[in-house]
């Protein structure tokens, strides 16, 4: 748990964070979100006092850290940045291994706490642990950074846009990593961005910031759908709230039993494995061919977002997506009339 | 008909061979090779490089050519594959040079008065210039490591030294007016070189600090770099000179320090200039060395909570020290230039000869002091090449 309270920052009569207070409790991962000049980027290098506080207090658990030398507090506290900031003259290893090292942990702890991590951003440790950053690729020399920060189990976890500066489909994939790392190992996270979907994507809850003002800190949906005043709805931008909204959904919460039966005006074909191979009906409108085989493509799997459902509906033209689990089996199906039917 | 017809095909695959080679083919033949004369302070007669070498040697040194011709052409050999055998030819063409110099004087001696001398005249200067160059030219174009120069040039100054060991050279002019000041000789070399450390060693304590200072405090850096930079910008006789006056009166003022050596003439004068013109290098580079480490790095390395003590000596110094190092070398090679000046003001050293040949119209006593000091200059410089290298870090290119 790391609670802020009454975080602020001026600089001469320019007050650039302006009393922020919030509560991120363990394992929380928490969202810094607001347009460029708000304060989150500050706000957030308050907390590990790369920046020095002008007033407030900082609490990690129930200690009071607001106080305590910098180079110790941040030593709990691990930092990974858009620019990542490898040391160039060390290994993959040596990088990982900078606050441990610092703590002194024992070599063997060390060697394979490397391995643990190289292994928990799946990037095979006998290939990657005696490389040189400038071998790496912009998304591995990423994992290497967050793997870093998160090395000698911190605390709390803090990111400063750690993903701004690679192409859309690496940042997909490290987004989808970060929400896979941050499952198993239970860190606390805050995390600075400017972009609304990784927010929706990644949090648990979002701070929306202002003008150095904390404007509205609450569950994702509770900011969607009950925004505290009109900046908030502006800055989510009201054009594409229904598609925003179902970003936070889930294939499951939607899923409903499979017709198979012949009577129903759409039910699946399926083999003897219980993959399903075709949809009889089910179409919108009539010019198409009442049965259509099933491809990969326009099928659904419980942990898909309902936003990504809705897209394949409306690209393959279809009311009705089959949900399949890891074994490619008919478990359950997704219709338009249930995303229609439901409050979002 | 073809439309490139009027380049025709291209047949010389080095050209800076084949320019090196024309101009020691000319050299060889216009310029005399040696000369003779009766004793060390009239100039003597030329030899040409004919009449001085034996026959074997002339048709080596032929047959040497060739393959260096062949080693310049398209056919049949191309540019990797004839710069290999430059670097086979070349040394050789050198060594057997050097041999025949030194042999023809022997043989001149032989029958001669004891007053008489040979010296090496333009056309051994010549063919050693164009083949050392070859041979570096042929490097270049192989793009060898470091350390496979390192070695070929170690196993040339081998053959070199050899050569002096064998006495190959004792019966010429230079080796005699060694031979007439040996202790003289050691005493300033070693002079020379304690020179260059006793200005190198407080010139990197007082500059890295201050190249560190200017890297922190930008402010700081127009005074400090106008400042240094006049000290640059006056030639280095008349900085000698204007020490002279202030040393005197300080070594005068302060007992021990004059104790210590602090006079007008003599070393300190000569140190404290050196000194100062080596400190901007030093400084310049420290800066820049600093400069170059990626902000990114220092701010992941005070996230990570090291103290400023350790991101000055495990992140930023390792980062920086090859373009310290580069500054070093600079300096070490112009610290070895400038103490030759510092004879004038009775600093001592290599130059001591040079002016003492000068002033007696004694060339070989000048060379003797000019070619150590070049040989020094090149060899420091190799060695501070070699430092570089070996501190780039390994990850970093």
């Amino acid at each position: 748990m790391i609670e802020l309270q009454g975080l602020t920052k001026t600089y001469g009569d320019k007050t650039v964070v302006s009393d922020i207070s919030l509560r991120v409790e363990r394992g929380e991962f928490s969202v810094l979100i607001g347009p460029s000049g708000c304060g989150k980027s500050t706000t957030l290098r308050m907390i590990n006092r790369l920046i020095p506080l002008t007033s407030g207090r900082i609490l990690l658990g129930d200690e009071d850290v607001t106080r305590l030398p910098a180079e110790q507090l941040r030593r709990r506290i691990g930092y990974a940045i858009q620019s990542i900031g490898l040391f160039p003259h060390w290994t993959v290893a040596d990088n990982i291994a900078v606050v441990p090292n610092l703590l002194k942990w024992p070599s063997a702890r060390i060697a394979s706490r490397v391995d643990e991590l190289l292994d928990l951003f799946h990037l095979d440790a006998g290939e990657f642990r005696d490389k040189y950053p400038h071998q790496l690729s912009g998304g591995q020399a990423q994992r290497v950074g967050v793997a870093r920060a998160l090395a000698a189990d911190p605390e709390v976890l803090l990111m400063d846009e750690p993903f701004g500066a690679v192409d859309p489909l690496t940042r997909e994939v490290l987004q989808n990593e970060m929400r896979r790392v941050h499952e198993q190992t239970g860190t606390t996270v805050i995390f600075v961005t400017h972009d609304m979907d990784e927010a929706l994507k990644l949090a648990s809850r979002i701070a929306l910031l202002d003008a150095g003002r904390l404007v509205q800190y609450d569950r994702p949906i509770e900011l969607l759908t009950a925004p505290a005043e009109a900046f908030v709805s502006d800055f989510i931008g009201k054009a594409d709230l229904g598609l925003k909204l179902l970003s936070r959904r889930w294939v499951h919460q939607y899923q409903q039993a499979a017709t198979t039966s012949g009577d129903a005006p759409h039910h699946w074909e399926t083999d003897a494995q219980g993959h399903p191979t075709c949809l009889h009906g089910g179409r919108p409108t009539a010019d198409v061919p009442p049965r259509v085989a099933v491809t990969d493509d326009w099928t659904a799997t419980p942990g898909m977002t309902m936003k990504e459902a809705l897209s394949r509906m409306v690209w393959y033209r279809v009311g009705v997506l089959p949900v399949i689990d890891d074994a490619g089996r008919l478990i359950g199906e997704v219709t338009l009339e249930g995303v229609m039917g439901r409050q979002p | 008909m073809n439309h490139d017809e009027h380049d025709g095909p291209r047949r010389i695959a080095n050209r800076v061979l084949a320019t090196l080679l024309v101009a020691s083919l000319a050299g060889a033949v216009l310029l005399p090779f040696a000369a003779m004369a009766p004793n060390r302070l009239v100039s003597g007669e030329s030899v040409s490089l004919l009449t001085a070498l034996r026959p074997w040697q002339t048709l080596g040194l032929a047959a040497l050519a060739g393959a260096l011709a062949l080693a310049c052409l398209v056919r049949p050999l191309g540019e990797r594959r004839g710069a290999r055998l430059t670097l086979v030819a070349a040394p050789l063409a050198l060594l057997l040079t050097l041999y025949g110099l030194g042999d023809y004087a022997q043989r001149a001696l032989t029958d001669a008065s004891p007053a008489a001398r040979v010296s090496q005249g333009a056309a051994f200067w010549v063919l050693v210039f164009c083949t050392s160059l070859m041979i570096v030219d042929a490097f270049q174009r192989l793009g060898s490591s470091l350390w496979l120069r390192s070695g070929y040039g170690l196993l040339l100054v081998a053959a070199v030294a050899a050569l002096f060991a064998t006495g190959t050279f004792n019966a010429l002019s230079i080796l005699r007016e060694y031979f007439n000041i040996e202790d003289a000789f050691v005493d300033q070399f070693v002079t020379h070189l304690t020179l260059v450390g006793l200005a190198l060693a407080p010139t990197l304590a007082i500059g890295l600090p201050l190249g560190l200072l200017a890297h922190r405090r930008p402010a700081t850096r127009g005074v400090l770099f106008s400042v240094l930079n006049v000290f640059q910008t006056i030639p280095s006789i008349a900085l000698f000179a204007l020490l002279v006056a202030p040393l005197s009166a300080l070594g005068d003022a302060v007992p021990w320090l004059g104790a210590l050596g602090v006079a007008g003439i003599g070393a300190a004068p000569a140190i404290l200039a050196l000194i100062l013109y080596s400190l901007l290098p030093i400084v310049r580079n420290t800066q820049a060395g600093f400069a170059g480490v990626d902000p990114a790095t220092r701010e992941a390395a005070r996230g990570m909570g090291m103290t400023r003590q350790q991101i000055l000596w495990r992140v930023e110094v390792p980062l920086a020290l090859p373009v310290i190092l580069s500054g070093l070398r600079i300096v070490t090679v112009q610290a070895i230039g400038l103490t030759v000046v510092a004879a004038l003001i009775g600093a001592g050293g290599l130059g001591a000869f040079i002016f003492q040949g000068l002033g007696q119209y004694a060339i070989d006593l000048v060379l003797l002091g000019a070619v150590p000091t070049i040989a020094l200059a090149v060899i420091a410089d190799f060695l501070m090449q070699i430092l570089v290298a070996v501190s780039r870090p390994a990850g970093a290119r």
